[in-house]
């Protein structure tokens, strides 16, 4: 496993009593809700709501759209920890704070994470409100995580097991969810850029060519970051817009909450199989 | 972000006790190109160090004072002198002039840099009017908490160099006999040039020229709804396959032998805004 800080450890404790003293049971998968797609919550039983600023150290949302608290509670029958509203490092958070979530849901007991965002297409073949599970990332945010200690485990180190950073099983599971309800679920390569600008027509045509087929600014820190926990991670992009870059019109931060939200009952059924696997 | 407001309201306020005209334009000139100062019938200038909340500049070349005064009949203020990445300044602060043009009433913003040409039908001494960008800088002067009276959330990009104006530019280029060319411009932190492995990838990105300076400053002016013309002069030329060492000397010379070019350029640019 890998180590981190003292003082990080510390803050990942605390947080993660503080949500303990609270509940009942151990949630078993942990869920991120990015932009739009906050209404998954509303299909949990919540045991308990607990808003960021009330746990301690919990770095606090700014971004559109976003609630900021946690959802602990049952879903399918199954107890879950669910983040409404997450850290983008555009925001100015740290590495080190955007992923603090991710360790103390992972110490309440999780084993797997689901983490969901909207994303941008370059891929020709996708169409907007189309779904994409990640199979891949290319990581180019350009930030570190400084809180980690000196003996953090590379993937596939002796340390740790060489296991996949997007769990194959998920993604077979996401793919077959599609199927059966008649959406399109496409397997992809997620860009992440630290932003916050909307991408310039040269940069899209950039994250075609070197392998891209959605672009965003989120989600590669939190599953890095689970996966080095050993958590089994599914996560799922809502596109939100094709960029054409040689037509590319304007994008508004509006009309993509809109149509991520017709994205979400499609996310919702996914998540929903997954939880019946279990 | 939250405490840029005050510090733009202070260096607005300092600059205004010294000269009183609303810019048309605000002017950043690039390594070697600080002599199109000359161009300009300067009315005040002011050293950075007496700016609140203004850097100073350590690059060479560079001299590090605002310039107000009129060029091609229009009130400017230019920045002789820029602030570059690569010699350890957050972005917020060098982009923070950028934020002052815009609050003392510019509507224009003007760029220009010295770059590395990469498109192989370039030469060195052309002029490219820059048409998009790619930020490889690693970092990005609007991150922190959006400040919603100085610009959006989430800035579009898909026309941060106005096409009318880069339209303009080549015309005024064709009509004077300027070799100028248009392109995309790839911005990396520096401050060592690029290996030929990095050449190349730039390249296969879909970039013409590399610079290290520029993008930080457009960004801020897409944020903040400036409009926006870009000339890079290619003062070397950057061939993977024929690459040569850089000499520094030699490249101020190339910039300051080409800047005729782009004076005529840019105050050909300003010219037509008043039509």
């Amino acid at each position: 496993m890998p180590t981190v800080s003292s003082h990080y450890q510390q803050k990942i404790d605390e947080a993660t009593n503080f949500v303990r003293d609270r509940i009942n049971s151990v949630p078993r998968v942990a869920i991120i809700l990015g932009t739009g797609l906050g209404k998954l919550a509303t299909h949990i039983k919540p045991e308990v709501t607990l808003p960021y600023d009330e746990i301690p150290h919990f770095p606090q949302s700014t971004a559109l759209s976003h609630q900021g608290q946690l959802v602990l509670g049952t879903l399918e029958g199954i107890p879950v920890v669910a983040m409404q509203g997450r850290f983008h490092l555009y925001e100015g958070y740290s590495s080190s704070e955007a992923v603090l979530p991710v360790y103390i849901m992972q110490k309440l007991g999780a084993e797997f994470l689901v983490v969901s965002n909207a994303s941008g297409g370059v891929n020709p073949k996708f169409t907007g409100g189309d779904i994409m599970v990640m199979n891949s990332h290319i990581n180019l945010m350009f930030r570190r995580h400084s809180e980690l200690g000196d003996h953090n485990a590379i993937p596939g180190s002796p340390d740790q097991p060489g296991t996949l950073l997007y769990d194959r099983e998920l993604i077979d599971l996401a793919l077959q969810t599609g199927r059966k309800h008649n959406f399109h679920v496409h397997e992809g390569c997620y860009v992440s850029l630290t932003g916050p600008n909307y991408e310039t027509r040269s940069e899209y045509r950039m994250v075609r060519k070197i392998g891209g087929d959605v672009v965003g600014m989120s989600t590669v820190p939190e599953v890095l970051t689970a996966h080095s926990l050993q958590m089994r991670v599914l996560a799922l992009s809502a596109i939100t817009n094709i960029a054409k870059p040689d037509t590319l019109s304007e994008t508004t931060a509006e009309e993509v909450v809109d149509i991520a939200r017709l994205a979400e009952p499609r996310l919702t059924a996914i998540v929903i199989s997954l939880l019946r696997t279990l | 972000m939250l405490d840029l407001h005050e510090k733009i309201e202070d260096a607005v306020a300092e600059i205004k006790k010294h000269w009183d005209k609303t810019p048309h334009a605000g002017v950043i000139l690039g390594t070697g190109l600080g002599s199109l100062v000359k161009e300009i019938e300067v009315e005040v200038t002011i050293d950075y160090g007496d700016i609140p909340h203004f850097p100073s500049s350590t690059a060479i070349s560079h001299a590090g004072r605002l310039v107000c005064g009129t060029l091609a009949g229009l009130p400017i203020v230019a920045m002789e002198g820029r602030m570059h990445m690569y010699e350890g300044y957050p972005l917020k602060m060098i982009t923070l002039p950028v934020r002052v043009m815009k609050a003392l009433g510019a509507g224009l913003l003007v760029v220009s840099n010295a770059c590395g040409g990469m498109n192989p039908n370039y030469r060195c001494g052309d002029i490219m009017i820059i048409e998009d960008h790619i930020n490889l800088m690693g970092d990005n002067p609007l991150i922190g908490i959006n400040d919603d009276r100085l610009g959006p959330r989430f800035p579009d990009m898909c026309e941060p160099y106005q096409q009318s104006l880069v339209d303009r530019a080549l015309a005024i280029a064709r009509k004077e006999d300027i070799v100028a060319h248009k392109g995309v411009f790839v911005a990396v932190a520096g401050p060592n040039l690029e290996t030929r492995a990095e050449y190349r990838f730039l390249r296969t990105i879909g970039a013409d020229v590399v610079g290290m300076s520029t993008v930080p400053e457009v960004i801020v002016a897409v944020h903040c709804g400036l409009r926006v013309v870009g000339f890079s002069i290619i003062t070397d030329m950057c061939l993977p396959d024929a690459l040569k060492p850089a000499n520094v000397e030699e490249i101020i010379a190339v910039a300051n032998d080409a800047e005729p070019h782009l004076t005529t350029l840019v105050k050909g640019v300003l010219a037509e805004e008043k039509s």
